[in-house]
């Protein structure tokens, strides 16, 4: 059943995960963007066949898209109810996404559903306490702090997740693996080559030499215009080097040189 | 077109940049030098190169062989176990025939070299001495080098030794196959020189002299003559590196946009109107000094998190006490009750730093604590300038690590890197050298960080005085060893006439404390 599957489980994150759903433990998954975070998580609910609910979070996300706002219908007050309560209702899974750039008072009300009692008082409507099914299961993920709009998640928050995995880039052929799940009739060679250098832009961006450091989703894209008839240094140039020119000449100059040196006609 | 040459503080931040690149290790440092010929110390992860222009050709040409030769050496880090010195046969055969391993591996990666691998030979080629030239044993080593590397040789040679040295080459490129087929290195290829040397009949220790780009006079190439190398070599090499077009190769169209957007910066960082050095301030030139050592990324990327919320404008308020936060009278008074405001500070900052005795034994860490305070402030994108000064044979020198118009790179940080902590505070003096520039250049702040009272009061509080009718905020920031010698550093420099004046006892506070003097303006 997992034959055509795209997602490739290269750390052994989806064991580690399977094991934390069936103790009840909540999991944080900490990796820069792009590495597959959202596609782990996506395709453990899809085999284990758990409905997921999934919010992605930001500065303005606020405390009533999680829990739910109250509605006027036919003269009548409802309450639509947030994500977080449907699902601790349905006993699904949640997945926070990017749950370090929430701000403050949303987290505080995460982490009354987090602890131990696993419940909300739910004030915004009739004030009845909602509980959450035992087989209620939550996944977040941060992105490391050096990303633009992260914060330090608070230490009582990151103590909710006992379960914490960490996912970087995967190694060159394992990446190689994951591109050809997406993208067809490739040539080896070129599609490596794109890897490498998505490699050294990445190792310069983690000494901050360079603003931006290119995740799967680009090499999978390179692939694909490459697939398409692109030659490749047009290809890594699309894809890699294009972006650079938002920060300068300067900067754009050096992938692409990088990019002439590593390319031939 | 090509009228402007390359400043070495331009090359330097591209070649750090491309080096570390492509060797693909972080704490590589460049070091410019006309003293050697191009080489690499494995060791203390240093490249040391020869200057642009010591090379032939028109400036363009010039860049990309230095461009070629930096290439090379970030591969013999990259593939090199050990690198030996040239100057005697044994080593000078095993770099010669490194320098063709390290190429075939390295291309296998960076193919867009080859065009520019085959223009570099072909100067390397005009390089070469006849061998005619080279008396004794030497001539063999050197033919050796020419036949492998280039597949020719320049002048004649004795029939017999021309044998010698083919069988030679044959042998080098036999167990070069096999060293590349089973991914052997250097240490295998270092068993298999005695052989080479056998067959060259040649002493392991004969001296090879130095060969270095000469720029002789006369010696320059025409254009017929280059490409007639460049057509030759490209042939000689079609079996490794496939047909390259001579033609192409010789224009080198791909790296020229790149070599352009080089010459814009190095025109954007050239001095114009009053030089630096006629008013007796100095540019701290060697190259030769490891910035990387003063790098301390943890406190760098902790800063650069702590500013970013601030640089976006976002405040987030936490309120304990009070009434209930109602939201919408919030909204209703507050009109319009969201902006959401990019925050960029205008305020142009000169800063000073006192590189005087009284440092020395920490001189690392404020030198550290420095380079994160400029690193935060170029991510800010706050215009500033910096200064330091020391004392240098009984005379106090200022030094310029950074003008306003440059940016914040490398070449800035070798700068600071080298500048030594010696002597006193004679800061009225030091004033007084930057006097003219900040009269010119009129920015909003001028900061001092100083950890002792300047030998020159009196002198000190007039300057003070004469920077501040320039409309010039005058701050100092009193660095101590603890709260308290910090407090009284600093409350003494009150007394000098600043405007604000600010202590610090933790070295690594220094670049809160001068970002809390920016947005406080």
């Amino acid at each position: 059943m997992l034959q055509e599957s795209s997602y490739l489980d290269w750390n052994n994150s989806f064991d580690v995960l399977n094991k934390a759903y069936q103790l009840g433990l909540f999991v944080l998954v900490i990796g820069p963007k792009g590495t597959g975070k959202t596609t782990l998580v996506r395709e453990f609910a899809k085999r284990k066949e758990i409905k997921l609910e999934s919010i992605n979070f930001s500065l303005r996300t606020r405390e009533s898209h999680l829990v739910g706002t109250k509605t006027l219908e036919n003269g009548s007050v409802g309450f639509d109810e947030g994500i977080l309560i449907k699902s601790m209702k349905e006993g699904g899974m949640l997945y926070l996404d990017e749950i370090n750039s929430a701000e403050a008072d949303v987290l505080l009300r995460l982490d009354e559903a987090l602890d131990d009692r696993r419940q909300v008082v739910l004030k915004e409507s009739t004030g009845e306490t909602i509980e959450a099914k035992k087989e209620w299961f939550v996944v977040a993920t941060i992105n490391p702090l050096t990303h633009v709009g992260t914060k330090e998640l608070p230490p009582q928050i990151i103590s909710r997740f006992p379960v914490r995995i960490r996912l970087e880039y995967p190694p060159e052929d394992i990446e190689f693996e994951i591109i050809k799940r997406h993208v067809s009739g490739l040539n080896t060679e070129k599609v490596i080559l794109g890897i490498k250098l998505a490699n050294t832009l990445r190792q310069a961006a983690a000494v901050e030499e360079l603003y931006y450091s290119p995740s799967l989703r680009e090499t999978i894209s390179y692939a694909k215009l490459l697939a398409s008839g692109t030659s490749p240094k047009e290809a890594a140039n699309i894809v890699f080097a294009n972006v650079y020119a938002q920060w300068g000449n300067v900067e754009y100059q050096k992938v692409s040189d990088i990019i002439t040196s590593m390319f031939g006609n | 077109m090509q009228t402007l040459s390359l400043r070495n503080d331009t090359l330097i931040d591209i070649a750090t940049f491309l080096v570390r690149r492509w060797s693909g290790k972080e704490n590589v440092t460049i070091e410019i030098s006309n003293k050697t010929e191009t080489r690499t110390r494995l060791h203390e992860n240093r490249v040391i190169i020869t200057p642009i222009d010591r090379y032939n050709g028109s400036n363009f040409q010039k860049y990309r062989q230095f461009r070629t030769s930096l290439w090379y050496e970030a591969m013999r880090i990259k593939f090199c176990k050990k690198i030996l010195s040239s100057d005697h046969a044994f080593g000078f055969i095993l770099n010669t025939i490194e320098t063709r391993r390290i190429e075939l591996l390295g291309r296998k990666v960076w193919q867009g070299m080859d065009e520019e691998l085959i223009f570099n030979y072909s100067y390397m080629w005009s390089y070469r001495p006849i061998l005619s030239s080279v008396y004794g044993k030497a001539r063999m080593v050197e033919a050796f080098y020419q036949y492998f590397l280039i597949g020719d040789i320049k002048g004649e040679l004795q029939p017999s030794h021309f044998e010698k040295v083919s069988r030679a080459a044959e042998y080098a490129k036999k167990i070069l196959d096999n060293a590349i087929e089973k991914n052997y290195d250097t240490e295998w290829l270092e068993t298999k020189i005695p052989e080479i040397l056998r067959i060259l009949d040649l002493d392991a220790l004969i001296t090879v002299p130095l060969s270095v780009p000469k720029r002789g006079p006369g010696l320059a190439v025409t254009e017929q003559d280059l490409v007639k190398a460049l057509s030759k070599i490209s042939k000689h090499r079609e079996n490794d590196l496939g047909k390259v077009d001579p033609k192409s190769a010789l224009e080198g169209k791909e790296i020229f946009d790149e070599y352009n957007v080089l010459l814009d910066e190095n025109r954007k960082n050239e001095n114009i109107g009053l030089g630096t050095d006629i008013i007796g301030i100095r540019i701290p030139s060697e190259t030769s000094v490891d910035e990387t050592k003063i790098y301390d990324l943890d406190l760098i990327s902790n800063l650069k998190a702590k500013f970013r919320e601030w640089k976006t404008g976002w405040k987030e308020q936490h309120v304990i006490a009070g009434d209930e936060f109602d939201a919408e009278t919030y909204i209703e008074g507050n009109q319009p009750f969201f902006t959401d405001v990019k925050k960029t500070i205008k305020t142009r900052i000169v800063i000073l730093l006192d590189h005087s005795s009284s440092i020395s034994a920490d001189q690392l860490e404020y030198k550290k604590a420095t380079l994160a305070l400029c690193e935060v402030l170029s991510y800010l994108k706050v215009k500033f300038a910096v200064y330091a000064f020391n004392t240098e044979q009984k005379q106090v020198v200022c030094w310029l690590i950074k003008p306003e118009n440059m940016k914040w790179n490398y070449v800035a940080a070798k700068r600071l890197a080298q500048i030594i902590a010696n002597g006193g505070t004679p800061l009225a003096e030091v004033y007084d050298k930057m006097y003219p520039i900040l009269r010119s250049k009129k920015p909003d702040i001028f900061l001092t960080l100083s950890d002792g009272e300047p030998s020159d009061p009196n002198a000190v509080r007039s300057m003070v005085k004469s920077f501040k009718q320039l409309g010039i905020k005058m701050v100092a920031i009193g660095v101590g060893p603890d709260t308290t010698r910090a407090t009284i550093i600093a409350s003494n420099l009150k007394y000098l006439g600043y405007e604000r004046t600010l202590a610090v006892s933790r070295i690594n506070d220094i670049p809160k404390r001068v970002l809390s003097v920016l947005g406080g303006n």
